[in-house]
């Protein structure tokens, strides 16, 4: 229950290459701030961890020596690694951080100075004892697809290691709210993102949207954006969204992708991992639901 | 426990969507305090001399699109400065707290506006504003409070950086 004394802060910096929010509330202004601070700490951390642009991060040191030498990460690179190569091996592909030479040669990366080999695929990267990677072949990994989600994920952790009982943390649109609170979640209109298309309710539960939004561009005279599908090399140019909803920011940020590629054939997936999803065609109509609560595995069709 | 995952859809009519998505963090003494508490500022703006502005650019690649910096010397050393930077579909007041050395101690937002200009164009847009005026401002940060799916890139808050710290060499270091 909310008291009367209640206090909430709301905070925003420019971090992951978007903006990074964290609202909490509680009764006490200065543990508040330093729970604040310190989930602001590990979204830097993560941040300089997992930046594809930044010289000496874990991802640049690994798209530089890990073929073909070990390099040895950081204990939350190694984990982010681990469930990234987890929903790869799932999916078969369909996810894969190896396909980040298809997105510099879109345009959405800066082009390696390297170059990678074509033929390299997730197979070809093995995470090793005492968080050592090893890539068979020269090949570009980019976690640009599950790292938000895993900050998102240690903001939170850092909140509640700082004694703080409820709030939300939200990641350029991939969020988690916490605690004895819910809160309204708008969804982006599809095509029209200055508006909200609707609106999920949600308590200890973290939510990722992917859409093509702001991102969609031309390349060779056709339409490509940043999703791309990791089995077919095929970039998703409608103009729909795709919203998850799991306990886990990280989870919820990479099935988006998924069930941003294959759709419908994601229900397996998401059952296994008690996630919810959501399409939303460019008309900001509902045309697939899939609730993980429920039995069918087919999920529900929405009217 | 398990949220509802309902989606409530919004008819057209109730579309939350004026043409902003607005919301205030810090204003100026909050800002100051968030990131040099318990410090004593003093304000010190800057006007730019056309040479500086010209060096300014040069050193970051950065357009200076205004010639006055509203800049605090913090006691015991560091700066302050409140900063804008706008793009084609947002409006963003932020502070730099810069150490004693120029190093960028900490960035916070303190005024984020998300606005699409280009869509205003619209008659469907324009039909939203009949009615409005500064005493009726349109208040969509009281009720979206959360939005779900991709926000703007940060991207011109990082040029902004940029030409802050070729600004403090140009203008704040002294010796």
């Amino acid at each position: 229950m909310r008291t009367t004394l209640e206090i909430e802060i709301r905070r925003c910096r420019p971090l992951l290459g978007t903006f990074v929010e964290i609202a909490i509330s509680g009764t006490n202004a200065a543990s508040l701030e330093r729970g604040i601070n310190a989930a602001f700490a590990a979204i830097e951390k993560v941040h300089r961890l997992m930046s594809f642009h930044d010289p000496d991060s874990d991802v640049s040191r690994m798209n530089r020596d890990a073929f073909p030498e070990n390099v040895i990460v950081h204990p939350w690179t190694w984990k982010v690694l681990e469930t990234a190569q987890q929903f790869a091996q799932e999916t078969n592909g369909v996810f894969d951080i190896a396909i980040a030479r298809l997105l510099a040669s879109r345009g959405y990366l800066p082009k390696p100075e390297y170059r990678p080999d074509n033929a390299a695929t997730w197979r070809d990267i093995f995470l090793r004892k005492n968080c050592r990677v090893f890539f068979r072949r020269q090949l570009v990994v980019d976690l640009g697809g599950i790292a938000k989600g895993f900050a998102v994920d240690r903001a939170v952790a850092a909140l509640k290691a700082s004694g703080v009982k409820a709030g939300i943390v939200n990641a350029g649109g991939d969020l988690r709210v916490f605690g004895p609170i819910s809160q309204l979640i708008h969804v982006r209109h599809p095509a029209k993102p200055a508006f909200a298309a609707g609106a999920v309710r949600l308590s200890e539960r973290a939510m990722a949207t992917s859409g093509v939004y702001f991102a969609r561009r031309r390349h060779c005279g056709r339409y490509v954006s940043p999703l791309v599908n990791g089995c077919s090399g095929r970039s998703t140019r409608d103009l729909i969204s795709v919203s998850v909803a799991a306990a886990e920011c990280m989870v919820a940020d990479a099935l988006t992708k998924i069930v941003f590629a294959v759709r419908e054939q994601a229900a397996g997936v998401l059952a296994r991992y008690r996630a919810d999803a959501l399409i939303l065609e460019r008309d900001a109509a509902p045309s697939w639901r899939f609730d993980s609560s429920c039995d069918t595995p087919n999920g529900t069709q929405s009217d | 426990m398990k949220s509802e995952f309902a989606f409530i859809a919004l008819p057209i009519s109730v579309l939350v969507a004026p043409s902003t998505f607005a919301v205030q963090y810090l204003n100026v003494d909050q800002a100051q305090r968030t990131i040099f508490p318990g410090k004593s500022l003093s304000a010190a703006p800057v006007k730019l001399a056309p040479a500086q502005r010209k060096a300014i650019e040069q050193a970051s690649g950065v357009r200076v699109l205004r010639d006055n910096q509203q800049v605090w010397r913090v006691s015991g050393g560091g700066w302050f400065i409140v900063d804008e930077v706008v793009g084609k579909h947002e409006f963003i007041t932020y502070a730099v707290g810069l150490n004693a050395n120029g190093s960028v101690k900490q960035i916070e937002v303190m005024d984020y506006r998300e606005t699409y200009g280009g869509e205003i164009r619209n008659e469907n847009w324009r039909a939203q504003f009949v009615g409005k005026t500064s005493q009726s401002p349109l208040k969509l940060d009281r009720d979206v409070k959360n939005i779900s799916g991709a926000t703007l890139s940060c991207r011109h808050i990082t040029d902004g950086v940029k030409r802050l710290l070729a600004f403090y060499e140009v203008a704040l270091k002294r010796g």
